[in-house]
């Protein structure tokens, strides 16, 4: 329209995004094509695609899969119970505080409850199946990371069912539809949008964790996340690390084309 | 008579599970407190009540500086997003060409969903790049920069809530541009603002992942304390220390609440990581 | 152009790259102290006059004077004059004082001087005692209210009200429209009132501009309009009509159903084809073959206050009778009318020649 003035919001804003979102990326691309001395080359490509980095790839997908569908598991259920409950939204909000509690503290406190002499292991004996290596483990690395990872899951889900018009589930068991039925032939379906997003928001960070695979797996598992911060403040070797960061902003686009653009599809 | 006994039933199971998850969300935090007032100095093992621990922390004068130091840099770096933040909500609000609103939208949304490893690896070469010290002003100038895309988002909803005509009202009372944007667009989109105060505050105050690599040596804030002190073991001053973190963490969620209890949704504040 | 005339559009087009105008060529002038109402279906560029004399938006081509100061150039801020929106737009985050003192603040007047202004507004509209009250504590009706009165308390010297009715229901729609009016006389500034309700339009107007897809078809006063109606679009919109193709025969004889009547507009070329425009309250049920046309009934609806009977003469023209006198469907009656009822319209002619013929031509006055 003619009146509307200039948009000088524009110039901060877009200010931060060329120094903090562009600028970024570009360095990291362009690090990822210098090797350890400076120089421009292949070899960092080259190197991420030898066995080892394969192996740590596919393991790296093949936890984050088992992240995202355990929590799913487990937040499906919880966020349809939720809709359900008398005090819905103090329900939620119980079960989002923790959320709020830094991840560094809840690492921590799994290191006692999972510990050699912790809860878990007293539990265990007290049921007559002895002290196990709890701590240091696959399971109490997935265990963790799908602790951490619940509400993520849950909320987006929550919404979706929340969204959901309940006269088309009245309509589906008017129909003649089961409980079972209407929940795979309507409930699921139109929340599958919930479910997508928060897939989305548990497998990107599970991809990159770091920190829990260090405090809670103690380097028995390696993911692409410890694979950078390795490179990155231990043997220095930024090119490396950027390429593996490189790798890992490719797979959060395509993730995010994907379900995007299918969501979209979904909603026209 | 028979759906109804059933569906009873299946109300006490639903509450069931919901206890389950509950408790399995709260145990480890629970641990934590518990442990805080351990005589026995492990996390296993309860040997009398004492509170030589807190008394611990509260003489650790390096701890008090880095919590110190976290809240500043909380405080500052939400302040400064928040006002960038709402700018930049308004940048995109006047944006009425969809694709380049969408175009701003998805480079917004970038450091959202970017994982944190990658952000914290980026800034480094960044702050290396352009001779920034790593120390204090680094990690200011990080979490204002991942704090901006979240503040973005809180406000946006609430400017597209606003009907243009209110605008339209104002100048057709007088109003000029800044007089518009300060006494009609600024105090409606008020909840929103404050919500991505908090979200920025809520986000620095966790931040571990980019802080870990943009901190440098003399620096430290309290996640990355943290993580160090873990590494070498349980120490029950970070239990002492959780236990607080976790009552202020409960005053700042209840603060966050009695802000959206208009709304009366939670579910917009969200999870966060 | 007079000494009454407050605001003047020339030659206004407003046209967005590539599209259709919005308005084209758009001249009228508005007089002071009188309700005004663009009336036009949606779409025909009624709102867009509005905001153009707000100053929401600027004409691609003409010129708008208010008070004989071309303003295409001011912004709205700096016009005198106040507009009451559609959806009011009263501001939430203010209660009621606040809402009304907006402009006054803006202007920065002394807190006393915005107190008395402020009681004042919200007494002629009648919502003394709602000062502190939140808009969201308000009914539709008192919301209305309060964005008259935050508009008139600034004194504008034109009041501009889109479609502000529309959103209220038909009971308390009636009383606003009395009252809008009543306000207008007390306060002695310009309305000019955006509808699409043909009926508000009547009810309320001095003077009634009827636009269609961005140009005024028809400007006059509400009897003007209604009983000399300048072509079908006007004839159609303003009320119920049957409207028939014709053929004068000569000044004040017109031919149509096949038959020859008498009537009272002349200036036209004999054996000039027209359409003919007869209000369906001015048509007079009779006994069968008493009447000057004959029709079969076909429907019959009880109104309220009249039948509607819908018939078909022997030629197959649809007649719409609204009358007080019962018919049964089926039966054939007679239908008959005076001279004056009969309106003839003229092919593509413009308000200036209508006016002109209607003027030189016209038989009766106004002793009817």
């Amino acid at each position: 329209m003619k009146t509307n003035s200039r948009n000088l919001y524009l110039i901060p804003y877009a200010a931060w995004i060329a120094l903090f979102v562009v600028a970024p990326i570009v360095l990291i691309v362009y690090y990822s094509f210098r090797d350890i001395e400076g120089n421009w080359s292949l070899s960092n490509y080259a190197h991420f695609f030898t066995p080892v980095y394969m192996r740590m790839t596919l393991s790296s997908f093949w936890y984050a899969l088992l992240i995202t569908l355990f929590s799913l598991l487990v937040a499906y259920p919880t966020a349809y119970l939720l809709t359900k409950a008398k005090h819905k939204q103090l329900w939620l909000l119980l079960i989002i505080l923790p959320s709020w509690v830094n991840l560094l503290l809840k690492a921590y406190a799994f290191i006692g409850l999972f510990g050699t002499y912790g809860f878990a292991n007293a539990f265990l004996e007290s049921v007559g199946l002895g002290r196990q290596q709890i701590l240091f483990t696959d399971f109490s690395f997935v265990f963790v990371s799908v602790y951490i990872f619940i509400p993520f899951m849950l909320l987006p889900i929550f919404n979706s069912l929340e969204e959901l018009n309940p006269t088309l589930i009245q309509a589906a068991r008017d129909l003649g539809a089961s409980p079972w039925t209407t929940f795979r032939r309507v409930v699921f379906p139109l929340t599958i949008d919930g479910v997508k997003s928060g897939c989305q928001a548990v497998f990107i960070p599970a991809l990159s964790l770091f920190m829990i695979t260090r405090l809670i797996a103690g380097n028995r598992v390696i993911t692409l996340g410890t694979a950078i911060e390795q490179h990155f403040l231990v043997t220095q070797d930024w090119g490396m690390g950027a390429t593996i960061a490189v790798f890992l902003v490719i797979v959060m686009a395509v993730i995010m084309a994907v379900t995007g653009r299918r969501r979209r599809g979904a909603r026209g | 008579m028979n759906a109804r006994a059933k569906g009873r039933g299946g109300w006490s199971w639903a509450n069931l599970y919901l206890i389950a998850v509950f408790v399995i969300l709260y145990a480890p935090i629970l641990y934590l407190v518990y442990y805080s007032f351990n005589a026995g100095g492990t996390m296993h093992g309860y040997d009398g009540f004492t509170l030589e621990w807190y008394g611990e922390v509260f003489s650790d004068t390096r701890l008090l500086i880095i919590v110190l130091n976290t809240f500043v840099i909380a405080l500052f770096s939400s302040a400064i997003s928040t006002a960038l933040g709402v700018v930049g909500a308004l940048a995109i609000h006047k944006v009425r060409r969809l694709q380049a609103k969408n175009a701003l939208l998805s480079l917004n949304n970038v450091l959202i969903v970017n994982p944190d490893v990658v952000i914290g690896a980026s800034f480094l070469i960044l702050f290396t790049m352009i001779g920034l010290k790593l120390g204090f002003g680094s990690v200011l100038v990080s979490h204002i920069a991942f704090s901006v895309p979240i503040v973005v988002l809180m406000v946006l909803p609430k400017l597209q809530e606003m009907n243009a005509t209110l605008i339209d009202a104002a100048r057709d009372l007088g109003a000029s541009g800044w007089q518009v944007l300060s006494k009609v667009v600024l105090p409606f989109i008020k909840p929103g603002i404050f919500a991505g105060f908090f979200m920025a505050l809520t986000y620095s105050l966790d931040d571990f992942a980019v802080t870990f690599f943009v901190t440098g040596n003399g620096f430290s804030t309290l996640s990355v304390e943290i993580y160090s002190r873990a590494r070498q073991g349980v120490s029950l001053s970070i239990n002492a220390l959780s236990t607080l973190l976790f009552l202020f963490t409960i005053l700042l969620v209840i603060g966050y609440y009695l802000i959206n209890r208009r709304s009366g949704k939670i579910t917009e504040a969200g999870a966060r990581p | 152009m007079t000494d009454s005339t407050i605001i003047r559009f020339d030659k206004v087009t407003l046209q967005y790259d590539g599209d259709d105008a919005v308005l084209s060529d758009v001249s009228f002038e508005i007089e002071h102290g009188k309700f005004y109402t663009l009336l036009g279906p949606s779409g025909c560029g009624k709102t867009t006059i509005l905001r153009l004399i707000a100053g929401f938006i600027q004409p691609t081509q003409g010129d708008i004077y208010l008070s004989g100061r071309r303003i295409n150039d001011v912004p709205a801020n700096k016009r005198q004059v106040n507009t009451v929106f559609q959806d009011y737009a009263l501001f939430p985050h203010l209660n009621v004082y606040e809402n009304v003192a907006f402009g006054l603040r803006i202007k920065k007047m002394k807190q006393a001087a915005i107190d008395a202004k402020v009681k004042e507004a919200l007494r002629f509209v009648n919502l003394t005692g709602y000062e502190n009250r939140e808009i969201r504590e308000m009914s539709g009706g008192q919301r209305q209210r309060v964005a008259i009165a935050r508009a008139i308390v600034n004194e504008p010297e034109v009041l501009l009200l889109d479609e502000p009715l529309s959103a209220l229901d038909l009971k308390l729609r009636t009383e606003m429209q009395v009252e809008l009016r009543e306000l207008q006389r007390r306060l002695g500034i310009t309305f000019i009132f955006v509808t699409h309700d043909q009926e508000e339009a009547l009810a309320m107007s001095d003077e009634i501009f009827v636009l269609n897809q961005g140009r005024i078809e028809q400007s006059g006063t509400p009897t003007d309009i209604y009983d000399e109606p300048i072509n079908r679009f006007v004839a159609d919109f303003i009320g119920e009509s049957n409207i028939l193709p014709a053929v004068m025969v000569r000044d004040y004889l017109v031919e149509f159903a096949g038959r020859e009547f008498e009537c009272v507009d002349g200036g036209f070329h004999p054996g000039e084809n027209v359409e003919i425009v007869i209000r369906p309250e001015d048509l007079e049920i009779t006994a069968p073959g008493e009447g000057k046309l004959k029709i079969r009934v076909d429907s019959l609806l009880f109104r309220g206050v009249h039948y509607e009977i819908v018939g078909s003469d022997e030629d197959g023209n649809r007649w719409l009778v609204h009358s007080t006198r019962k018919a049964k469907v089926g039966d054939e009656i007679g239908l008959d009318f005076e001279p004056e009822a009969i309106h003839i319209m003229r092919f593509g002619e413009s308000e200036e020649d209508f006016d002109k013929r209607i003027e030189e031509f016209t038989e009766v006055g106004d002793e009817d």
